[in-house]
């Protein structure tokens, strides 16, 4: 009787163990989804995978960093100074870097030649970033660093991913609302479904170009902000989070939004889950090859859209 | 391209270019000097492998480093366990790379170009990663992260050895020259021409009777198979190679760097392109490198972007411009 | 035997029925012109029959096999060739080359395909444009550069898909009088077209589409008469009983 009541108590030990990664792996993940949001708007306006997405993470780190570290605020304070600051950093780099070489293949469906240059922009940030900040990882001491929250069955969750996984769905929700109702979100879905009808109906297609980097790299620096209070900043962090994010807007469907955050979710719970019977690297292999398992089964990725490739 | 092959002129300068290629070893002893050159060359037939898929067919390999290491490793392995010779190794290794590019091409190439971009970098990342975390295959050696040694055997032909940089030279020489008379023999082609069609336009390419991801497919598998030659390469004349110095991230994108540079489906664009970046790429990295690290990867990405707004095909364009004008003037005296 | 026969088709796109039960019928070495106001269908029952996406119901027949689903490249090298309503010259290639590569359906070999591209340029009167870059040709050039093109693929039937729009007066009495002679030469043509006067002088049979459905067919005498037709060009305001 008494084997039985072990095995009992051996296997709840068990199920509280894998729920907890299971939540952990939701949180995470949604996080992931917000670093991978951004790259997949931009991709659904410009048709442009954006390679330096990892490098704007990498900056949005740095800026909520030194923020944060300067003045020592609360961390989630640091958002309304980063994301504006953010936006404007998208939305100038889409205008002096990525327009003058997107204006010379414009004709071009697919343009390879600001694919490479973004990857530039890439190379160009992240060895500014060690030139100016050293390779040095540097960890922020928050309010909330390291502090836990207490569910019953004994399980803990990182605060500050607990916050983020809220702020994703906030996020989401605000992006969700501004594409369907405002004039500039509708002109940027009508220029992500026919770049050239949306022009001939007088949309600026140029400034819509702007304003939808300018976006994407402004959530991306929210998802930096959401980072910085548990993840050290370092210059090639960025790299780390541009695979995955890669891998992420491909399995929810490159352009679709809710697919990204989705794909995230799924990816933080193959990892946390995964993390419990391999080491990491496995688990990292396992994300690649089912990515490249999806793109041999289901390329349109779980939102896509059918004519979208 | 055309008027370099026809004139009598072009001939000329062709056959010195040549000449002097030939004789730099003959004339250059210093050895550093000779491993940039080599280098160079390296680089520049890697990059001529890589343009018959990203130049030419329209769409953009970001993971041909993957190819490079499955050269190495598969004529490594072959030589350390089975005594076969590299050279008929570099072979092996170039067939089961072209295999393993068709494979990821076949459902890839049929998508729009980002599904395929993200998809060789996933898969050179993946293999990087694989390779790191494996010590053997079955009874093979693979060493993890700590990479394969091939053991010195001094000046030999059969073992793909030799003591002096200069064989290596003409071996890359070689290579590059053999490379850039198949791109320019399939570039005169049915299939060059099918290739540049359905690189530019796949649904008018589809209407005229281009089966188009049939010929991506087959572009993907030459480039595979050559890149894979330079990987037997690199580790013979290195004799020593682990997964993060020819697998990874860094060389893909160097490689399509030097490409769009030079000037991305043209013959001479990776040529010209390595011959200007890789020196560039070696003084900046010895004598910035110590001060600010990382400096020259900002200059890389910053001659990348000014060349693409402002030479948007590539250093060739201007260069041979150039070449035109000089001949003329020669010509008008 | 008729060459193409197009029987019931229909194509869906979730909803909307973009061709609606669509038969018809051409027969070699015919002209046959397809009108109807915008979105009345007329290129997708091209793309259906071109390849470019497979109908939803009904047979595509053409010289006796099936080729309903078949794709683009399949039907072209099965002597079916196309124009498409917005041109898609190789912008960065020279004419010639453009022309070539519709001559390479035929041959392995590019000095065959050069010299049969040359006779092409030479038939639409543009062989003094073979070096020039198409990105820099003009309109009208790029029109007849999409026609050689397709032409060179040595089809039995060619499917044109409003090569005239955009065109002036003095440019479409040209067109006319090329497809006249691409007819002689002995290719069979079906014409999308919008220009009227082009469509009445060179078809010997009309069929009217109109919210994807055929609504009147007969020679070009007849289809001026009808009513439908001009019910549904005009809408019903001005259609006027003569007496």
């Amino acid at each position: 009787m008494s084997g039985t009541a072990l095995l009992y108590t051996d296997w709840l030990d068990e199920m509280e163990i894998i729920f907890e990664s299971l939540l952990n792996g939701l949180l995470m993940g949604s996080i992931y989804g917000l670093t991978a949001v951004g790259l997949t708007l931009i991709f659904g306006v410009l048709k442009v995978i954006n390679f330096a997405h990892g490098s704007i993470l990498m900056v949005g780190m740095y800026a909520a960093y030194w923020c944060i570290t300067l003045t020592g605020m609360n961390p989630y304070l640091a958002i309304p100074i980063v994301v504006p600051l953010m936006f404007y950093f998208g939305y100038f780099m889409q205008q002096f870097v990525i327009e003058p070489v997107f204006k010379v293949e414009k004709d071009v469906r697919e343009p390879i030649t600001v694919i490479i240059v973004t990857t530039g922009v890439w190379y160009i940030l992240d060895n500014l970033a060690l030139m100016i900040f050293g390779a040095k990882y540097r960890v922020v001491h928050t309010s909330v660093t390291g502090k836990l929250f207490e569910l019953p069955g004994d399980i803990y969750l990182l605060q500050p991913k607990v916050y983020g996984f809220i702020l994703t769905f906030i996020s989401g929700l605000l992006l969700f609302w501004f594409l369907k109702t405002t004039l500039m979100g509708k002109a940027i879905r009508a220029t992500s479904l026919d770049r050239d009808a949306a022009s001939l109906m007088g949309v600026n297609q140029y400034k819509i170009y702007r304003t939808a980097f300018g976006i994407g790299t402004a959530v991306t620096g929210l998802a930096g902000c959401v980072l910085v209070p548990f993840y050290s900043v370092y210059p090639s962090v960025g790299i780390i989070f541009d695979i995955r994010a890669f891998i992420i807007v491909v399995l929810g469907g490159l352009g679709s939004i809710p697919g990204a955050i989705l794909g995230g979710i799924i990816v933080g719970i193959i990892e946390s889950v995964g993390a419990m019977y391999m080491p990491s690297t496995w688990t990292e292999l396992v994300i690649y090859g089912l990515f490249l398992l999806l793109l041999f089964i289901k390329p349109t990725g779980l939102f896509g859209s059918k004519h979208d490739f | 391209m055309k008027a370099l092959a026809d004139s009598k002129a072009n001939k000329y300068f062709l056959a010195a270019v040549l000449l002097i290629a030939v004789l730099i070893p003959q004339v250059i002893t210093s050895p550093s000097i000779m491993q940039i050159l080599i280098l160079t060359l390296f680089y520049a037939y890697l990059t001529s492998s890589w343009n018959l898929v990203g130049g030419f067919a329209g769409v953009l390999p970001l993971g041909h480093s993957a190819f490079i290491g499955i050269g190495a490793y598969t004529s490594t392995i072959l030589y350390l366990h089975y005594g076969l010779s590299p050279w008929f190794g570099m072979l092996a290794g170039g067939v089961l790379a072209a295999v393993i590019g068709v494979i990821i091409g076949i459902p890839t190439l049929k998508l729009r170009g980002a599904y395929f971009a993200l998809a060789t970098m996933a898969f050179g990342e993946g293999l990087r990663v694989l390779v790191e975390n494996v010590d053997t295959i079955g009874p093979l050696k693979v060493n993890g992260p700590r990479g394969l040694l091939i053991n010195l055997t001094g000046n030999s032909f059969i073992d793909y050895q030799f003591t002096s940089k200069a064989s290596y030279y003409y071996i890359i020489l070689a290579l590059l020259l053999i490379i850039l008379l198949i791109t320019w023999l399939l570039m005169r082609s049915k299939i060059g021409y099918y290739l540049s069609a359905g690189g530019e336009d796949p649904e008018a390419a589809a209407a005229l009777g281009i089966n188009v991801p049939r010929y991506k497919v087959m572009a993907m598998a030459i480039s595979c198979f050559f890149t894979a030659l330079a990987g037997t390469f690199y580790a013979q004349m290195f004799l020593y190679f682990y997964p993060k110095s020819i697998l990874g991230l860094d060389m893909s994108f160097e490689i399509a760097f030097i490409a769009l540079i030079g000037g991305r489906g043209t013959i001479l664009g990776p040529v010209l392109g390595a011959l200007l970046l890789r020196p560039l790429n070696e003084f900046t990295r010895i004598y910035l490198g110590g001060i600010l690290p990382g400096m020259h990867l900002v200059i890389f990405g910053l001659i990348l972007i000014l060349v693409m707004i402002f030479q948007p095909r590539g250093i060739q364009e201007p260069l041979t411009r150039l070449y035109r004008r000089i001949l003329y003037r020669i010509k008008g005296s | 035997m008729a060459l193409l026969k197009v029987e019931n088709v229909f194509k869906r796109f979730g909803g909307l029925v973009a061709v609606n039960d669509v038969s018809l019928t051409v027969e070699e070495n015919q002209i046959i012109g397809i009108i109807g106001p915008n979105g009345a269908g007329k290129t997708t029952l091209f793309n259906c029959i071109a390849g470019a996406f497979p109908p939803s119901e009904g047979k595509i027949v053409f010289e006796g096999s099936e080729i309903g689903g078949k794709k683009p490249h399949q039907i072209c090298t099965l002597g079916l060739s196309r124009t498409f309503q917005v041109v898609k010259p190789f912008a960065s290639k020279t004419v010639l080359y453009n022309v070539t590569v519709g001559a390479f359906a035929k041959t392995n070999r590019r000095v065959e395909a050069e010299a049969k591209a040359i006779k092409v340029l030479e038939f639409l009167q543009m062989d003094d444009k073979r070096d020039v870059f198409a990105k820099n040709l003009t309109l009208p050039e790029r029109k007849r550069l999409e026609l050689a093109r397709a032409l060179a693929t040595e089809p039995t039937m060619l499917l044109l898909d409003e090569v005239m729009a955009g065109l002036r007066f003095s440019e479409i009495e040209v067109m006319i009088e090329l497809l006249k002679k691409i007819r002689a030469a002995g290719v069979t043509l079906v014409i999308v077209e919008h220009i009227m006067q082009a469509i009445m002088a060179l078809s010997d049979h009309i069929y009217v589409l109109n919210f994807g459905g055929l609504i009147a067919q007969g020679s070009p005498a007849e289809i001026a008469q009808n009513q439908e037709v001009i019910k549904a060009y005009l809408g019903d305001d001005y259609v006027t009983v003569e007496d």
